[in-house]
């Protein structure tokens, strides 16, 4: 996991975004800089379902405090969080 | 693993039980007012879990459910209980963990003495379960936030000094652009609305709230600008953490009358107690309300023992909810004829206890988030 680049994570979380919230993005709307929270595609239940995803298939556990508009703002933002988590471990 | 509880919890349990049982008597399913909450406050109930060095009591979360559960089952409304333990668990919590030392000065010691009375302000038309449908704004103006919108349903708004409430402050970031604000009551543009009329705990009462160009001093935002759901969440976990425990009282002095009443009531020549049909019935009821508590105790040493809880205090609150409901129903049915009449407040102990379901996250919320839990 380790050595997942920030590509690497943003390409899975895009996949994830797409077929959990989007109905599979059919037409390719989603891109890593898309707003996910001034579109209203993360919500708080929502969020509640990317931030258990990060936990299970990243071992990266958010805590509530650092659920924030900065770090949740795109999937860019969203990987970089990741990549630098995993970069401590 | 110890089930009993120590001996100053016990200590502080019967004090709690005994001083319930002497409040003074309200109109029955009429509202509490200051005379009722001074007198709980006499007794410790408003500043249970307030620091101590505002005057509260320090407790942490199975301590104070332990008070709330006593206060209830001491005979304590449970409206009135349940406006305290808002007070509380929705609101005091937020102050005495965002609050800059000024706010705090100025108000905990008042909450903890019931003097000042605390009313948490989320609830708008369109903004139940889901916090990004969020319409209320507040923008930045020098060193205030100008606050517009409407809160739909506040409890404890027509007694309250001081309204914790939560507003947009970067629209752009959905609900992560909120913001924790506390607003006393004094504040020019702010309205607090007819009472409204309740199904139950209507011990508790509420109304709308509504700001309009309401200018709130900086020093009242609670925590850092935009982080008002990490602050909110944090409260609702105490709230459904601690707060059911109110029910775990008044279904045990429900229980109570129940046993009491299949003891005494004779039909075909002997105690309705006798037959299965009731026995068994009874059975149930105690079964529901030691699993739920357990489950509730469970969830408040999880928070007291900084583990993460949402998903221990989501599955306590259904449980609680779940039970006092299904012992509601059947307690009508237990006291049968009486039990559709006013007199001994059966029927009211239901409509106080449905309300548990659709406050701080509704049951089917808890639900989800058990199953988000378990990554559904």
């Amino acid at each position: 996991m380790a050595t997942q680049t920030r590509e690497d994570i943003s390409s899975q979380l895009l996949t994830f975004i797409r077929e959990s919230f989007l109905a599979g993005d059919p037409e390719g709307e989603l891109d890593a800089d898309t707003p996910l929270l001034e579109l209203g595609i993360l919500n708080s239940l929502n969020t509640a379902i990317l931030v258990a995803h990060l936990g299970e298939d990243y071992g990266v556990h958010v805590p509530l405090i650092d659920v924030t508009a900065t770090t949740f703002k795109s999937v860019r933002t969203l990987s970089e969080l990741v990549h630098e988590s995993l970069s401590r471990k | 693993m110890d089930f009993d509880l120590s001996p100053q919890q016990q200590q502080r349990v019967d004090h709690m039980r005994a001083g319930a049982g002497k409040l003074p008597a309200t109109e029955p399913d009429g509202i509490a007012g200051k005379d009722s909450w001074l007198a709980a406050a006499e007794l410790g109930m408003t500043g249970l879990c307030l620091p101590t060095e505002h005057g509260g009591g320090g407790l942490g979360a199975l301590d104070t459910a332990l008070c709330l559960e006593a206060f209830c089952a001491g005979g304590a409304d449970t409206g009135l209980a349940f406006g305290i333990a808002a007070h509380l668990l929705a609101c005091g919590t937020v102050l005495a963990d965002h609050a800059g030392e000024p706010v705090r000065a100025e108000l905990l010691q008042g909450l903890a003495s019931g003097t000042v009375v605390a009313a948490n302000a989320m609830t708008e038309d369109d903004a139940g379960s889901d916090l990004s449908r969020l319409t209320t704004t507040a923008v930045a103006d020098g060193d205030s936030y100008v606050l517009n919108g409407r809160k739909s349903f506040v409890s404890n708004a027509p007694l309250a000094d001081v309204f914790i409430t939560y507003a947009a402050t970067a629209p752009s970031a959905g609900y992560l652009g909120m913001s924790a604000f506390a607003v006393p009551r004094t504040l020019p543009g702010l309205q607090v609305g007819s009472l409204l009329a309740k199904m139950g705990l209507n011990g508790c009462a509420a109304a709308q709230v509504e700001f309009t160009d309401c200018k709130v001093p900086g020093r009242y935002l609670l925590g850092p600008e935009n982080q008002g759901n990490s602050v909110f969440q944090r409260s609702m976990t105490w709230e459904r953490a601690c707060l059911p425990a109110i029910y775990l009282g008044a279904m045990e002095g429900q229980l109570a009358q129940c046993v009491d009443h299949a003891r005494s009531r004779k039909q075909f020549g002997r105690s309705i107690g006798n037959f299965q049909a009731i026995s068994h019935r009874l059975a149930t009821m105690k079964l529901r309300l030691e699993t739920s508590r357990l489950l509730l105790y469970r969830a408040c040493w999880y928070l007291d023992q900084g583990r993460p809880a949402v998903e221990a205090a989501a599955l306590a609150k259904t449980a609680v909810a779940e039970a006092a409901v299904a012992n509601a129903l059947d307690a009508v049915q237990v006291f049968g004829a009486r039990g559709c009449l006013a007199a001994d407040g059966i029927g009211q102990q239901l409509q106080n206890a449905i309300p548990l379901n659709i406050f701080s996250g509704t049951t089917e919320m808890q639900r989800e988030v058990v199953a988000k839990s378990m990554g559904l």
